[in-house]
């Protein structure tokens, strides 16, 4: 049953590809379609393509391995796009740029510090694709006893030809849709697991979790404490350089829709993520064997209810899951092709965006096969961790300080964005490491994000005569309203 | 037009409100940080059944994100949009 809801899935995602490529047909203008979007179909669009298999899987998981201390993942993630909304978005907006490079070049005038973000912004992708590849060859292996690498190259191939095919362009209801089909296929069954919960006599947690696992900053893991705080950074700092976040606050027609998306966003993530935390407890309960693994979400339903009522609802579970990759994958894969295709192969020709889509999923596909498959939460906060090194800087400082000159960007992405990805790679291919370095590694961001803010400081302070020579009139596009209808210079990308 | 008045006004008030709420919630996060590392007893006082402070805390969290984005949008709309526009109307009677 499971294996037909991944089925459905699969071939709605292919039938939906195909029916939106002639819808964007017909619609005149994707941007222009998107602005008549009303912000609960926005915000619900902006959720389903954020909830990746890391939320859907990995959370429950990680709760119900580490306990209470896990709960910042799911207030970290939403936390991000509180900070994304109050210090970046709208000057964001104002400024044109569509996209992390476009803004890059047009606050600092340098195509060197575009290219460096080009690079940085693939590499996130990347680190973000992998996780969610691994996780499908997870559930495919859990439901049908393929290798691992076959669910993988299942999503893989499904998110190659929708987005070859151009399916894309009209994706705000897809995505839309999927948020309310993860929902669902968490909620429905959480229904009755808690009422066979209640039913086999409210059983608790032992003593021993009691004391351990509910407490925060107890569990078995080293240097707590430290993992915490750098686990809030990355997060929080995060979100606003992942490549598929900050695309769509431009369906908005202006800042005030933006306002008011954001808003629904953050509470339907707030909805959503109460959900795999419940998983977690119930797991503690119920099968804390599986503890280490991202298998709770999908083991809970069989477990604790079994039968067929157990098949049906493991099948909506696994239909969910197959939607958090499908979706999550497709945005990035988009995110990731557009870079490559612009800035590293020099041309927006199809056959320019269709190679480029081809090594933006080759890549992290490969990865997934390659390297050990660690808790798909830890990989995507490592994905935050090279984000928060990197874009958090450029994003803040740029906006808010005039004095950022392209040498200081420059090398600031570079000493910020290059230890943070030395981190990840040593995380991936060796670790985890014991001891306090292994906790460095394995969570970098409280040392990478300061070192990265210091250097951008410092360089520029050294190099003022790098300062963008326009920067006065960047500034006035960045902070004014745009409902002031004024000059705001005429920047254009260089490279389109 | 960036040395007017008003338009110094609005990124007075906008600079005025975000930077301390920012510090201000950066800090209600940071406590359940520091409430975790030193005041295990306190966050362990069990409140009703197997709920205890931590937990609480813990979903207030996300209950104050939410607030947070939302006392955002209302300062917005009635601080920073009304000057906005009343700028907007300024611009647009000087260019007839």
């Amino acid at each position: 049953m499971s294996v037909a809801a991944v089925v459905i899935v699969v071939v709605a995602a292919i039938l939906i590809g195909a029916f939106g490529l002639r819808l964007s047909r017909t619609t005149s203008d994707f941007y222009v379609a998107s602005r008549t979007v009303t912000p609960l179909w926005n915000a619900s669009a902006i959720g389903g393509e954020y909830l990746s298999a890391a939320s859907f899987l990995g959370i429950a998981g990680l709760i119900l391995t580490h306990g209470a201390d896990m709960l910042w993942l799911p207030v970290g993630w939403t936390g991000g796009y509180l900070v994304l909304l109050v210090l970046v978005s709208a000057p964001l907006r104002r400024s044109g740029a569509y996209t992390l490079p476009d803004f890059a070049e047009s606050r600092l005038e340098s195509m060197a510090v575009r290219r460096t973000a080009s690079v940085l912004v693939v590499l996130i992708g990347w680190f973000y694709l992998m996780p969610q590849f691994q996780s499908a060859g997870i559930v495919l292996r859990a439901i049908t006893g393929a290798p691992g690498w076959v669910g993988g190259l299942l999503v893989a191939v499904v998110v190659a030809v929708n987005v070859l095919s151009g399916g894309m362009r009209s994706i705000t209801f897809v995505q839309a849709f999927q948020y309310w089909l993860k929902l669902t296929a968490l909620a429905v069954p959480l229904v009755f697991l808690l009422m066979a919960w209640r039913s086999g006599g409210a059983p608790g947690l032992s003593e021993h979790d009691m004391t351990h696992w509910q407490l925060p900053l107890s569990s078995a893991k080293e240097y707590g404490l430290y993992s915490t705080y750098s686990l809030i950074l990355a997060t929080f700092l995060g979100t606003m350089g992942l490549p598929h976040v900050l695309v769509r606050f431009y369906t908005n027609p202006d800042g005030r829709a933006a306002r008011r998306t954001t808003l629904v966003v953050l509470s339907l993530l707030g909805a959503f993520y109460l959900l795999p935390a419940i998983y977690g407890w119930l797991g503690r309960i119920y099968a804390p064997d599986v503890a280490g693994t991202d298998a709770v979400v999908l083991t809970l339903p069989g477990r604790v209810i079994g039968g067929t009522l157990g098949d049906v609802l493991t099948a909506l579970v696994t239909a969910g899951a197959f939607a958090a990759f499908l979706s999550t994958s497709s945005g990035l894969t988009v995110s990731v092709a557009g870079v490559i295709a612009q800035d590293l192969f020099g041309g927006g020709a199809v056959r320019a965006f269709r190679l480029a889509t081809l090594l933006a999923v080759a890549v992290p596909l490969g990865l997934a096969v390659w390297a050990r498959s660690l808790p798909v939460a830890d990989v995507v906060g490592l994905a935050f961790a090279v984000a928060a090194s990197s874009f958090c800087p450029l994003l803040v400082l740029g906006i808010w300080w005039r004095r950022l000159s392209s040498a200081g960007a420059l090398a600031g992405l570079f000493v910020g964005g290059g230890l943070a990805c030395a981190a990840v790679m040593a995380q991936i291919t060796g670790g985890p490491y014991g001891g306090l370095v292994g906790a460095l590694l394995a969570q970098p961001a409280a040392w990478t994000v300061p070192i990265a803010f210091f250097v951008m400081v410092v360089a520029s302070f050294l190099t003022p005569h790098r300062v963008p020579a326009g920067v006065a009139r960047t500034m006035v596009r960045l902070h004014t309203p745009e409902t002031l209808n004024l000059d705001r210079g005429d920047w254009r990308s260089r490279s389109s | 037009m960036q040395a007017s008045s008003e338009f110094q006004e609005l990124r007075r008030r906008f600079r005025a409100w975000t930077f301390p709420m920012t510090a201000a919630f950066l800090g209600w996060y940071l406590l359940y940080v520091v409430l975790s590392g030193w005041a295990r007893d306190f966050m362990g006082i069990k409140v009703l059944g197997n709920i205890n402070i931590a937990l609480i805390l813990g979903l207030l969290q996300f209950v104050s994100t939410f607030w947070i984005a939302w006392a955002y949008a209302r300062h917005m709309e009635k601080k920073l949009d009304p000057i906005a526009d009343k700028l907007r109307h300024e611009v647009e009677e000087q260019a007839k």
